[in-house]
């Protein structure tokens, strides 16, 4: 696939003399559901007051608390006020008129797969559209409506956090685009949830906008795929679940960034300094990012999901007041795999750039002790890696390569440096955090000197983990065979399996597609000569191909360590132990080792986004019990399940000691 | 026990009725297709028409037709395909009949034919499968000899008869049905007799005091209304089909009349009914009004789509005829102000005889089948098109129209239009006139004969309907409508059309009707097309909250969602009725469930 796939929404704005005509041209957006007369803001906050549902509760709450219904109706309507979106065409235009400003300074393009929104824009006007973008950056939300903007599709109702609020200003602004605001916090205030889910419903059901809402929940600090949260994404399927809508498609887009706004903001929130509040002012001086240069933004849209087709059957929901249905428990049951395949597309949708091919290398060759990678050779494994990924049928996003390391170079300038003669390596500086409050920190007081260390090395593995999807089952693969030697495919799929469900958290995937990306992987693997057969075929063994069978063990290798290290952990500390005497250990047992310095130990094995993966994958397979008390994780450690697990992680990393532990990845290096 | 007993009594009963419709049926009606053969659609000289003065519509021109088939459903009208003769005899088998079985059934001295035209005319219904074979192709399976008993002994002698020589016996009513329930099982091998009631059209007796009439079976809607109205009376029961179906028909399906407010379904109008099985003959002992007595068997003939048994003998209700009659009409700006308005009217439960929506691209074929020469003009007469479109703000692509027919007393029929245009006035309905009214019910007659046309240009259609609780009705509507679109699409289907009206209303819900029609030019299976679309929408339509049928029945078109509608019990116990009513399987049809043909005896 060529990069003319894409096309550059800036383009056109370079060549005018003024931005003032586009921003204000004629609009007929394309709406998601064709109705008239159409709904408004406030016709479906007052539906949501109308409905029987909401009826119904009031009059409940107004009996039990012995209140007026006047009164609680005043209450409904201020939430309705806090959580419901606007429209405001001025607003649009102006934030239109003020982006495009900002794009043209700080970008060097927004690419968008204009084949993919075409499509989406031909099939939309019949039934709710919901666009699940992925999201890694606070500028999705307002990036994405860029788009809408500009291809004349209605911006759609955009769930947001309420965090937006605390920003002066930006929290209306948002709204008066399309944004609608769910609370975060898990409180049980039932009369502002049931007011939520039946705006919700009425959005869907009854709306003509397009919807627009993160599976993920949240921004991913690590830039690569979270397991999909449930809560409003349950709530839009009931329309479909109650026959309210006769089907909804999702969109699946994936939005990249050659260079992250919150970058380092990311690095020290993984590292778990806390990250300052998101508040007005912090944005604004984000603002100062004006004077520098962002790269590329990428819009991705892949293939819409008809829920209809992918759920084939339909249950009914035949007796009682339609208005008072809930999705049934086994309808919810259908949800996951839905979502799911959502993220999955979302990863199919993936731009590789040349920035994450570069970060791909050079942080392999930092972990094989090579401190800088000359810009001929960093060409040359990145053509390769190109035809790899495509042959995989990767979406590349293609450039000279010469002008595209320099560009990176540019764009990255704060994390890689290229000496005079063509060496490029990472930028260290020292980094001073002040006094931390250990009481005020999510895991352990790392030295400066560690977050010094280890900051670049995690920034740089931000552009590497969006590809890792690529590459994961097949390492997991050569781990399994580098430990135990050749086997058979059947107890090599068991090994597989036990592995990645370990890390389903990690790199995301559904317990039922283990065995169909595990045969992919073997073809690939053996396409690319890293694994072969013998003895007539019966037995998988590593092959000739050192090569890739280092950039592959390279890539897990950070991963497969805090998990390990976690267990190690595990086995040590008491029986119920909370969150955070868990992390702080690890962290502290990881700081050791790195400042030791024997051997290389890449830093993003110290990131609490791999802790905290490690901890729900735990839970997950019964190894550890989650509970919560007291606003704070607790868990009860089954101690001889980590004992358990901690051995077979063990095999991959061939001595219990922690430090030795490296001499893997020593005698990789020997290998070589 | 007779129903009978008080013939005596009843000077001028029994009334021996000459039916519009002859024995040969074929000589009057279309062998192969809808309805009379002096009316039909043409297409002539660059116009279409519609043929006789049977109906308003006929001998004028209907010059927006034209625009309508070739722009919306992409007719090329130079192209007409060439339909097939009448079968001769030797297009299919000889009636499979042993010869001594033969014998004894012509020692019955009940009237019979083995005539293929006879054989073929009875060998289905009205769904489109069973036109479009009539059109082009040949039937599986058809009745190897037609009977027409002339009374409820001669059904009680062929009943035995089949009984004893292991025959399957089909009771042919008006051979309207659109289940294919009237159809023969394809790989039957026993002999299979048609039994066809139209020779018992009797109204046996008369009781003005309880005013109830005994009517036989066979005895078709028309004829029934039209003698009863000299006597003064109505049964009030007027399916669409009314000029052609029977009233044991009626009650073998459970009808649906237009005006059931006013009269009730058959359910409703049947008072007494005698069903003859194999074990017997199934009836009560009284034409008491109600009774409480177990459960009521009459609900076990009703529905029963001639798989227990033949109906001969009904009782049902009369009523004298109404002093007044009006239509009426209302517009809507779209569908759920529409049915907004409905509900509200069934709530008050102040319906007039029939209220009907229909949507708007039903409103629109009702325009498009107008004489006049001016598209609008006379559609909205009454009110004017500039007020609805300019002052009412109405959207032309939205709109929908209500029709209404008022029957009683004259002041009764005045208090109940102010209502009722008073409660539209609440939704935003404008009145618009009677004229409308009356144009939409005749058209729903007229309708029936389009199919007729599109099958000469490649078009096909049918119908299929539901009933839904209310506030399930808009939203299956809407998902109906959107799937099939989808899946039309999905079979390369270009040109189609998907339109619905709500024709009844109830206390708890309304009946939907569906019409689906597309282009098959490109589309080499048209009716399985045809059909697997309409079983998505009934998917759909089930998951939606409504029924397998409101009045269609289930036959063997709809077999698939029985046994879920009923309950796994359900569908036992209907198992167990057959086995105790019918043991040797005789009313052979598979409706609702295959039972096995081959009989334990
Ligand atoms: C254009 C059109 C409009 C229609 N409109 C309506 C409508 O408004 N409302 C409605 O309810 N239906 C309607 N129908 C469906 C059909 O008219 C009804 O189902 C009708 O009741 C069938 O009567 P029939 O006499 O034509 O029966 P047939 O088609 O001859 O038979 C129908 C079934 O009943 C059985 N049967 C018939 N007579 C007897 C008997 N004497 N004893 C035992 N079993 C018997 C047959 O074996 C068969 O299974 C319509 C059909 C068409 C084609």
């Amino acid at each position: 696939m060529s990069a003319k796939k894409f096309e550059d929404l800036l383009e056109p704005r370079r060549r005018e003399l003024s931005n003032y005509f586009y921003i204000n041209r004629a609009l007929n957006p394309q709406v998601a559901v064709q109705i008239s007369p159409r709904p408004s803001p406030q016709s479906h906050q007052e539906a949501v007051l109308n409905s029987k549902k909401i009826s119904e509760l009031v009059t409940e709450i107004s009996q039990k608390q012995n209140v007026k219904r006047e009164e609680i109706v005043k209450q409904l309507r201020l939430i309705l006020e806090e959580i419901g979106y606007k429209k405001n065409l001025q607003v649009i235009r102006y934030l239109g008129y003020l982006l495009t400003k900002i794009f043209l300074k700080v970008s060097t393009g927004v690419y968008v797969n204009h084949q993919g929104i075409s499509q989406i824009k031909s099939q939309m006007g019949k039934c709710p559209v919901v666009f699940v973008p992925t999201h890694r950056s606070y500028a999705d939300f307002i990036v994405f409506s860029y788009v809408m903007f500009a291809y004349d599709i209605e911006i759609p109702a955009i769930a947001a956090g309420m965090d937006f609020q605390g920003m002066m200003g930006m929290g209306e602004m948002l709204r008066n685009t399309g944004a609608f605001f769910m609370r975060r916090s898990y409180n049980d205030d039932s009369l502002y949830w049931s007011a939520f889910k039946e705006y919700v419903n009425q959005l869907v059901s009854k709306g003509d906008l397009p919807l627009e809402f993160f599976i993920e929940g949240t921004r991913s600090r690590s830039n690569k795929s979270i397991v999909p949260k449930y809560g409003l994404f349950n709530m839009i399927l009931k329309s479909f679940f109650l026959s309210q809508v006769p089907d909804i498609l999702f969109v699946p887009v994936n939005v990249s960034y050659d260079r992250i706004l919150e970058e380092s903001l990311f690095a020290f929130e993984l590292l778990g300094i806390p990250k300052p509040k998101e508040s007005t002012s912090g944005f604004f001086k984000s603002l100062t990012i004006l004077k520098e240069s962002f790269g590329n933004i990428y819009f991705n849209f892949g293939e819409p999901i008809s829920t209809r087709s992918f759920f084939q059957h339909k249950s009914q929901h035949s007796f009682g007041s339609i208005h008072l249905h809930e999705t049934s428990e086994e309808e919810k049951k259908l949800i996951p795999p839905l979502a799911y395949e959502i993220i999955r597309r979302q990863q199919l949708c993936t731009v590789v750039t040349y920035t994450n091919l570069i970060s791909l290398i050079l942080s392999k060759n930092l972990t094989r002790g090579q401190q800088y990678t000359g810009f001929e050779q960093l060409g040359v494994e990145i053509g390769m890696w190109k035809q790899i990924l495509q042959s995989w049928g990767a979406t590349i996003f293609e450039k000279d390569v010469g002008e595209a390391i320099r560009e990176c170079l540019k764009v990255q300038q704060k994390l890689l440096h290229c000496d005079e003669n063509g060496n490029i390596g990472l930028v260290t500086n020292k980094i001073s955090v002040g006094k931390l409050n250990p009481s005020k920190l999510k895991a352990h007081v790392l030295s400066e000197d560690t977050i010094s260390y280890s900051v670049p090395f995690i920034m740089l593995q931000l552009y590497a983990n969006p590809i890792l999807h690529y590459f994961v089952d097949a390492a997991l693969i050569v781990i399994v065979l580098r430990s135990f030697g050749k086997m058979i495919k059947d107890e090599l799929f068991k090994h597989y399996c036990t592995l990645r469900a370990i890390f389903s958290y990690e790199f995301v995937l559904l317990e039922s597609w283990f065995k169909m990306r595990f045969e992919d992987a073997l073809l690939k693997l053996k396409q690319e000569k890293i694994i072969s057969l013998h003895q007539n075929g019966l037995y998988y063994d590593v092959f000739e191909n050192k090569y890739f069978e280092e950039v592959l063990i390279s890539s897990v290798q950070p991963f497969l360590l805090s998990y390990y290290v976690v267990t190690v952990v595990l086995e040590t500390v008491s029986e119920m132990v909370d969150e955070k005497t868990i992390l702080v250990n690890v962290q502290s047992v990881l700081e050791n080792a790195l400042r030791e310095n024997k051997i290389f130990i890449h830093p993003y094995c110290l990131t609490l986004d791999t802790l905290g993966n490690c901890l729900m994958s735990l839970a997950k397979n019964n190894i550890v019990k989650k509970t919560r008390r007291n606003n704070i994780n607790v868990y009860d450690v089954n101690r001889e399940a980590v004992r358990k697990l901690k051995a077979n992680l063990e095999i991959y990393i061939p001595a219990f000691h922690v430090i030795k532990s490296f001499d893997m990845f020593l005698h990789l290096k020997s290998k070589i | 026990m007779t129903t009978s007993a008080n013939k005596d009594k009843n000077i001028g009963f029994p009334l021996n009725i000459k039916s519009t419709i002859p024995k040969h049926r074929q000589e009057l009606l279309k062998w192969n297709g809808w309805g009379y053969k002096d009316s039909q659609f043409v297409y002539q000289d660059g116009k279409v028409h519609f043929t006789g003065k049977r109906y308003p519509i006929g001998e004028q021109p209907l010059p927006h037709l034209i625009g309508y088939v070739t722009e919306t459903m992409g007719v090329d009208l130079n192209i007409q395909s060439i339909e097939r003769d009448p079968p001769k005899e030797f297009d299919y088998p000889e009636p499979n009949i042993p010869q001594n079985v033969f014998e004894l059934l012509k020692s019955l001295e009940i009237p019979y034919s083995v005539k293929i035209m006879d054989r073929v005319t009875r060998a289905h219904g009205q769904t489109l499968n069973d036109v479009f074979i009539l059109k082009n192709g040949q039937f599986k399976r058809i009745p190897d000899v037609v009977v027409w008993p002339e009374s409820h002994d001669d059904v009680v002698k062929l009943v035995k008869f089949g009984n004893e020589n292991n025959l399957v016996i089909i009771p042919y009513g008006g051979g309207t049905s659109v289940s294919g329930a009237v159809e023969c099982p394809q790989d039957e091998d026993r002999p299979i007799i048609s039994l066809d009631t139209s020779q018992m059209n009797r109204i046996l007796w008369l009781d003005k005091e309880n005013l109830v009439a005994c009517c036989e079976s066979g005895i078709i809607g028309q004829d029934l209304e039209r003698e009863l109205s000299k006597l003064g009376f109505t049964t009030g029961h007027e399916p669409d089909s009314y000029e052609f179906s029977s009233l044991g028909g009626w009650v073998a399906t459970r009808a649906s009349g237009m005006k059931k407010n006013t009269y009730g379904n058959i359910e409703d109008i049947v008072v007494h009914v005698k069903m003859v099985t194999p074990r017997g003959v199934l009836q009560k002992n009284c034409q008491a009004p109600r009774m409480s007595c177990g459960p009521d068997f009459n609900h076990v003939i009703m529905g029963s789509e001639g798989s227990l048994g033949v109906i001969t003998e009904v009782i049902i209700k009369i009523r004298p005829l109404p002093a007044c009659r009006k239509y009426g009409s209302l517009v809507f700006p779209d569908f759920e102000s529409g049915i907004k308005c409905m509900r509200e009217v069934a709530k008050q439960r102040c319906q007039p005889a029939s209220i009907r929506l229909m949507d708007n691209d039903q409103f629109k074929l009702g325009m498009i089948l107008k004489p006049a020469a001016s598209y609008f003009g006379i559609i909205l007469d009454g009110i004017k098109h500039f007020y609805i479109t300019t002052i009412k703000g109405f959207n032309i692509d939205k709109m929908c129209v209500m029709t209404l027919l008022f029957e009683g007393q004259e002041k009764d029929v005045k208090i109940s239009e102010q209502k009722i245009y008073s409660i539209g006035e609440m939704f935003g309905g404008v009145p618009a006139g009677e004229k409308n009214g009356e144009r939409g019910y005749m058209l729903t007659f007229v309708i029936a004969y389009i199919r007729d046309l599109g099958l000469k240009y490649q078009i096909v259609a049918e119908s299929f309907e539901t009933s839904v609780p209310w506030d399930r009705a808009v939203t299956l509507v809407q998902n109906v409508k959107y799937l099939i679109s989808r899946d039309c699409k999905n079979f390369g289907i270009t040109h189609f059309v998907i339109n619905s009206r709500v024709t009844q209303t109830y206390d708890a819900g309304c009946v939907i009707y569906f019409y689906l029609g597309f282009n098959y030019s490109n589309i080499s299976d048209p009716v399985s097309v045809h059909h697997q679309l309409e079983e998505k929408a009934r998917d759909e339509i089930i998951a939606c909250g409504g029924s397998i049928s409101h009045h269609h029945g289930v036959g063997k078109l709809r077999t698939k969602w029985y046994t879920d509608t009923v309950s796994r019990v359900g569908a036992d116990l209907l198992v167990a009725t057959k086995k105790e009513l019918d043991p040797n399987n005789v009313f052979a049809t598979n409706n609702f469930l295959t039972f096995s043909t081959k009989s334990k005896l």
